[in-house]
């Protein structure tokens, strides 16, 4: 499901117009995004949180060249699943 | 930091005031957009929002663990697991305060070679200090081609040359290294030799070039005694690990001391001869310039400037001195280059004067309320091109931020209208005058 889908999908549930929607879900990504950038960690209730983590530098070595690279340290967005939604998903059938 | 974790509440009244709507719509809006979400993650779609990035599902496999009590076997079973990819915009935004920071190659002879060698072989001891003088010597070179620009095309060449040869030695054993590098100084000699055999005047610079290339035979003769001598006493090392492991350190350690104060009263009696030999080649060379003045003087000229590249290689190579480079720099520009370098003197001059002025701020082309993620340097680099200049905007602002590496968000900054030449981030006089700048405000 790609954004446009989302968006058709969520106007559909709110009997509300796409162009609203697309608005309204802008502004909540932006408003995440830029919280996200200020370092925040963000909470949705039932659904997961969003935390912003620092990966330390490392040493990384090419195998066949063995050239030694020294990797900076950088700030990842990371998500992680609540308990509520792990065992909602839990019902789902896995086919693989 | 005041608050680290924002609740869906808090984002619903974010979203709300943003976006002019009622809260309740807001709630309602955010539930929705978490169970069309789930949803789709439900019916094993993967959902992707513009901007933020991709949610997939991600099946865990049972595993088996121990139970630490009772230490009997457990299995956990298996789960769905809804990952997050951010986009790549998202994850720019995030990192921003690490975003100055690129991976480094590290050059492994110096990290993994020395540290192997430290530990396991002193006897290698001298094939690391050949390693160190060939970094040195590009170090030199890169130093001369910064100094001299009038230089660049000859030194390219070179460089080009050293740096493959480097590359190899990398790739080769540290053996190859002696021996290569004497090869790349006589790579260089034939082309001299041939370009002015026949001049009569060159008698001087002729001698000179003998020297030279009678020393650089010595040298390599030398090295090649080295290389026997290592031999010998490698295999004189490997006979007494049979028979007694204490004695090899002993053995290698006064072999090296041994070889080292040779080599080094060698050198300097070799830097004191190339000296005298370099002052008698400006002599000739003032003279060639003020006294003979025909068709073949410019052709004369640029042979020396090639020859004295290659004594400057030498010298330095032998002895470093740094200094001495931009010196021969100033005596052998040819003929046709004189009124060029006249003007960049002019335009060094200005800058320098900007430079030592101390600079007023008056005009300003921007203001920018910092946040906690902004950096000095990140701001300097949108509005002057280069990270460097961020000294000029501390300056301006100096009474707004008291520690530059520690400003505080929501100060409201403002970026003075600056001189071009003074920005000028390809001139490497500017670089340099700005981390002058920076070391004096960063180390007090």
């Amino acid at each position: 499901m790609n954004h446009k889908e989302l968006i058709a999908s969520m106007a559909a549930k709110m009997n509300a117009p796409k162009s609203v929607v697309a608005d309204l879900l802008e502004t909540t990504i932006a408003t995440c995004t830029e919280l996200l950038a200020d370092g925040k960690t963000i909470g949705f209730q039932s659904f997961g949180n969003f935390e912003v983590r620092k990966k330390e530098e490392r040493l990384s070595v090419h195998p066949s060249t063995q050239i030694r690279t020294l990797i900076p340290p950088k700030l990842v967005v990371n998500f992680k699943q609540s308990n509520i939604l792990k065992d909602k998903l839990k019902d789902l059938p896995h086919n693989d | 930091m005041i608050k680290d974790k924002i609740s869906s509440q808090e984002i619903i009244d974010l979203v709300a005031s943003k976006a002019s709507v009622s809260k309740r719509a807001a709630e309602e809006f955010l539930k929705m957009m978490i169970s069309s979400i789930e949803d789709a993650l439900y019916a094993g779609e993967q959902v992707k929002i513009k901007n933020f990035g991709t949610f997939k599902l991600q099946w865990n496999e049972p595993r088996k663990s121990v139970n630490i009590q009772t230490g009997g076997d457990i299995l956990l079973a298996g789960y769905h697991k809804v990952t997050f990819v951010p986009d790549s915009i998202l994850k720019d935004l995030v990192n921003e305060p690490f975003a100055h920071l690129e991976p480094v190659e590290l050059d492994d002879e110096s990290t993994t070679d020395l540290q192997k060698e430290e530990s396991s072989d002193v006897a290698l001891d001298p094939l690391r200090v050949f390693t160190e003088q060939a970094t040195e010597i590009k170090d030199l070179l890169s130093e001369i081609q910064a100094l001299s620009p009038a230089k660049q095309l000859i030194l390219i060449d070179g460089e080009n040359l050293e740096t493959s040869k480097e590359k190899e030695v990398d790739r080769s054993n540290n053996q190859k290294v002696r021996i290569e590098i004497p090869d790349y100084v006589f790579v260089d000699e034939p082309s001299v030799v041939e370009s002015n055999v026949d001049k009569a005047e060159l008698t001087e610079p002729q001698e000179i070039k003998s020297y030279i290339y009678n020393q650089l035979e010595k040298k390599n003769v030398e090295y090649e005694q080295y290389v026997v001598d290592f031999k010998e006493s490698t295999l004189i090392a490997s006979e007494v690990i049979q028979s007694e492991e204490n004695a090899v350190e002993f053995d290698s350690t006064s072999f090296i001391d041994s070889i080292k104060p040779i080599r080094k009263r060698k050198t300097w009696l070799m830097a004191s001869l190339l000296l005298v030999f370099l002052v008698g080649g400006f002599i000739s060379l003032y003279l060639f310039n003020s006294g003979v003045k025909s068709s073949s003087d410019k052709f004369l000229s640029g042979a020396m400037n090639e020859l004295v590249y290659v004594k400057d290689c030498v010298s330095n190579w032998i002895c470093p001195k740094p200094k001495r480079a931009p010196r021969t720099e100033v005596l052998i520009v040819p003929k046709d280059t004189l009124s060029a370098a006249s003007i960049n003197d002019n335009d060094v001059d200005s800058l320098q004067l900007l430079f030592d002025n101390p600079r007023v701020y008056t005009e300003f082309i921007a203001t920018e309320q910092l946040r906690r993620s902004s950096r000095l340097t990140l701001i300097s680099l949108k509005y002057y091109g280069a990270k460097d200049f961020w000294v000029y905007i501390y300056e301006a602002n100096k009474e707004r931020i008291s520690n530059p590496d520690d400003i505080s968000s929501g100060t409201l900054i403002r970026i003075p209208k600056l001189d071009s030449r003074l920005i000028d981030a390809s001139n490497p006089r500017c670089i340099k005058k700005a981390k002058e700048l920076h070391d004096q405000y960063v180390k007090r």
